[in-house]
């Protein structure tokens, strides 16, 4: 559980240029209010895994102009949920810090190695990364995977056995998503639309449902480069994103279904600098912060029969209760998690959870390279659904659905939700 | 000689490596984050212990003293005093981990909790059974039992509650010698001196706290929070008198100034009108019909004294809504400046009015920002001064100012500390409120517990306080005094 891992023996220090400016470092005064909002210190309990601590630790690496394989740790360790930002009364941007600190370690050492690199670019490629999904798919009904599994026990191959085991069930064959309009467009991102068309088909058909047409993207938006940023790859994010931005041109407003994809494209303007990058970023929107602006054009919910199908429908007046679990990207980086629930509401009774939005671990792919931090820290979300005494959880990412479905709950996207509520009503 | 300590060390850590494994940590970026607490001092510990449990804590102090190195308990690290911070390379033991409730046990109105426990969470978990723990830091949610246990800390509700001591029931702590025991009882008076009582606020000199039986107070079946605002700071503070002159006990009795209340509402986004000069936030709770006679009171009185508004909270969320503007004040002065030292000095409240002016007259005269945000109710000021540290000559100044608002608040017949501790930050201000007599029979009774001085040593009692030959704290070369 440690961050640190083994010690001992003698630390070999490397120079590293952190390009934080004084400011901003500055801007923490260590009050430690941001501690219970850290996932990693909560299940630690260790300054080196929260935010004051790591802000101390890259003002130190800052100020020397080096570092050591123990600050690489702590640092690849922050799952950069932001929970902490939220929760900061002097507002600071540990985020945009964070990221800072892992381009410097990306660009100046061998932090992201050329294979995990390579992984990365393929999220851009979307007919290599739709094979491979198909051949991963493929692989988990042949048993495949059993095999890789225990090539993980040996050395060179450790991390695979733990990667193999946190892998979602990928789909071999998906049907195709159809245009139905130009009114907006739904980004449909690189893994999601890999392994989870089905989310996209059901948020498309709520957007229609307001009578709205969908417009799906060409081929160039491939991929928002979110997971690329996390781990200090700017550069290939900001590849991504003019490629994206070129594949998307005009005034239409562009909806995001995964909340990580969205966070990241809201930011376009910030990474890339430029006026175009601002303007596009200002068209991206989650869809749920589209749909609640239009939420009296959905069918009304006395449209939809007390017997209706849909999780949980009861008879007479009760109506299903949904717990909202929020993406972090979703609360503490886009601040939209109240209109999912205006759009929820509408049909169901929400229920929140006790744990002021702290993160459930999966991180993008953090729970793949950090599964036993991700897994404890996901045990304290799960608590947190379980207190509630509801069986169906919404959630707008698909990094936390996964994540949380690998434990048995029955986690869906909202809109998934409320399309097989509409869906029951219209039959 | 710094071959001789790096030796030392390494025994040492070789020692509580065998019990603790990797759990006991000597690298310098750890050691550097355990260098500090929230105030503004700080130096390295030797070594950074991450227990587990209290047989671990027992075993770390013995380990300790076998190599005679102090050791000082830690919680969550939000202290302003210093009451957590290093002197002189000892063993610092964080009880982070410790964080489980152990038992609730509503027959007899206790819980035992490790001290690890946060006080947000363990109210939070009391919340479905009807009862919270009543002392309520501004830090709530982050500082740890152990911490308010070390500190004796207050809250905003301690006004009609109580401080710590009154919700500590029993303690289990592991004394300076290593030895476990049990000061105190569930049971209604337990026999004895109240060692209990000593040991809560005795700020980590005295043992670690391993288990507290708390007490659990039934949550108020109404509550009704008001928002007055003045146009001037004198006003209010005079309203904060006739408040209690009138024979209200209110459950809090805020006050912020005109900063405050700025900073405040640039995070919260509460609607804390920025333009007043100064603002109540009163809490009343209790029965239905007593609170809703109070809040006819409070507004009597606040009429008398010319409020501008009065608002009464809504609901739970616009409660909710001020209180988070309130208990985020501290960190939110980091709007204005990079670091702030802050204040917790009592005075009585009658003379509150005058003591705030001379506040802003010192803060004025040294150059420095003052923002006052404090329990009013209880005469408990907390000026807090913004600085930036990157300033040269800063850190002297700050110092200074704040001597000076000590001494007034002496001079206007107020203590030392509120509820924040002692610790580093005031240790040397101890004279000015105790004589050598005092202070001489306080570090007898600290002796009494830990004749060695092994337990966070050279806090609180300022060294020199009794002849030095007799005066056994380890005070190691070099260190810093």
């Amino acid at each position: 559980m440690s961050p640190m891992g083994e010690q001992g023996g003698t630390v070999s220090t490397f120079p590293l240029q952190l390009d934080i400016d004084g400011d901003t470092l500055a801007s923490c005064v260590a009050c430690g209010m941001c501690l219970p909002h850290c996932p990693t210190y909560r299940v630690t309990g260790e300054e080196s895994a929260s935010p004051r601590g790591r802000i101390a630790l890259m003002r130190d690496v800052a100020e020397r102009g080096e570092a050591d394989a123990a600050f690489v740790e702590f640092m690849d360790a922050c799952i950069q949920c932001r929970g902490c930002e939220t929760a900061c009364p002097a507002g600071v941007r540990y985020g945009h810090m964070m990221e800072i600190t892992r381009e410097a370690l990306a660009a100046q050492t061998r932090y992201q190695p050329r294979l995990r690199r390579l992984a990365y670019r393929v999220l851009g490629m979307p007919r290599l990364l739709g094979f491979g999904s198909r051949l991963l798919g493929l692989s988990q009904r042949l048993g495949l995977m059993r095999v890789l599994s225990l090539l993980g026990r040996v050395r060179p191959f450790r991390q695979l056995d733990a990667m193999t085991a946190s892998l979602p069930r990928v789909p071999v064959r998906q049907a195709p998503l159809t245009a139905s309009g130009d009114d907006v467009w739904l980004f449909t991102g690189c893994v999601m639309d890999a392994w989870m068309r089905d989310t996209h088909r059901a948020v498309q058909s709520v957007i229609e449902a307001t009578g709205a047409g969908v417009a799906l993207p060409p081929a160039g938006a491939a991929c928002c480069g979110s997971l690329h940023l996390h781990a200090g790859l700017a550069s290939d994010t900001r590849r991504l994103a003019r490629k994206v931005m070129a594949a998307l041109p005009g005034d239409t407003p562009i909806l995001i279904d995964s909340a990580g994809c969205g966070a990241t494209m809201k930011e376009y303007g910030h990474l890339l600098g430029t006026e175009e990058a601002r303007r596009f970023a200002a068209r991206v929107q989650d869809v749920h912060e589209w749909l609640a602006a239009r939420v009296d054009e959905l069918p009304a919910n006395d449209a939809v029969a007390p017997d209706a199908g849909g999780p949980g429908a009861g008879s007479g007046a009760q109506r299903p209760r949904i717990a909202v679990q929020d993406p972090c990207h979703l609360r503490h980086v886009q601040q939209a998690h109240l209109p999912v629930r205006t759009v929820l509401s509408r049909f169901f009774d929400v229920v929140e959870l006790d744990d002021d939005g702290l993160c459930c671990g999966a991180g993008g792919a953090y729970s793949q390279q950090h599964p036993d931090v991700a897994a404890a820290v996901r045990e304290r979300k799960v608590a947190a659904i379980e207190r509630t005494g509801t069986s169906v959880v919404a959630s707008a990412n698909p990094g936390c659905t996964l994540h949380l479905r690998a434990v048995g709950l029955d986690v869906r996207h909202p809109l998934e939700i409320v399309a097989e509520h509409l869906k029951g009503a219209g039959d | 000689m710094a071959s001789e300590d790096d030796s030392a060390d390494a025994a040492l850590l070789a020692g509580l490596r065998g019990v603790l494994g990797e759990r006991a940590r000597d690298n310098d970026f750890e050691r550097g984050l355990y260098s500090r607490d929230g105030s503004i001092e700080g130096s390295p510990p030797a070594i950074v212990c991450l227990p587990e449990t209290a047989v671990e804590v027992a075993e770390i102090v013995r380990i300790c003293r076998r190599h005679g190195r102090p050791f000082l308990a830690r919680g969550s690290g939000t202290g302003l005093a210093g009451g957590a911070v290093p002197v002189g390379r000892p063993v610092v033991v964080a009880t982070a981990k410790m964080d489980r409730i152990v038992e609730v046990d509503t027959g007899n109105r206790v819980a035992w909790v490790e001290p690890g426990v946060l006080n947000l969470d363990l109210s939070r978990a009391l919340t479905p059974l009807g009862f919270h723990f009543a002392p309520d830091p501004s830090s709530q949610q982050v500082c740890s039992i152990g911490g308010n246990i070390a500190n004796n800390s207050g809250g905003p509700h301690c006004l009609a509650y109580g401080v710590t001591t009154a919700h500590i029931a029993a303690l289990e702590v592991v004394l300076p010698s290593g030895e476990t025991t049990t000061l105190g009882g569930v049971e209604a008076e337990p026999a004895g001196l109240d060692l209990r009582g000593l040991f809560v606020g005795s700020e980590g000199t005295m043992g670690i706290a391993t288990k507290a039986a708390v007490r659990l107070t039934p949550n108020a079946p109404s509550v009704r929070t008001l928002l007055l605002d003045f146009d001037d700071v004198s006003e209010g503070s005079a309203a904060v008198s006739a408040i209690i002159a009138a024979g209200l006990v209110p459950s809090a009795l805020e006050m912020m100034d005109q900063r405050a209340i700025e900073i405040v509402e640039a995070f919260a986004h509460a609607g804390y009108p920025t333009e007043a000069a100064a603002v109540l936030l009163v809490e009343l709770d209790g029965l239905p019909g007593g609170v809703e006679a109070g809040v006819e009171i409070v507004r009597e009185v606040a009429l008398k004294h010319h409020v501008g508004h009065v608002r009464v909270a809504a609901d739970d969320e616009e409660r909710a809504l001020l209180w988070k503007g309130r208990k985020n004040a501290f960190g939110a002065v980091a709007r204005i400046k990079p670091d702030y030292y802050l204040h917790d000095t009592v005075v009585p409240r009658s003379r509150l009015t005058e003591v705030l002016e001379q506040v802003y007259r010192i803060a004025d005269a040294y150059d420095l920002i003052a923002v006052n945000v404090f329990h009013a109710g209880d005469g408990n000021l907390h000026p807090i001064l913004a600085f930036d540290r990157r300033e040269p000559g800063v850190d002297e100044r700050v110092k200074a100012a704040g001597r000076d608002i000590v001494a007034a608040s002496i001079e206007a017949g107020g203590v030392l500390s509120g509820e924040h501790g002692i610790g580093l930050e005031k240790r040397d201000y101890m004279g000015m409120l105790f004589s050598a007599h005092d202070m001489y029979t306080q570090d007898v009774v600290r002796e009494a517990f830990d004749p060695d001085g092994f337990a966070n040593p050279l806090k609180v009692i300022p060294t020199g306080s009794r002849c030095s030959d007799s005066f056994h704290q380890h005070v190691p070369e070099g260190a810093w005094v």
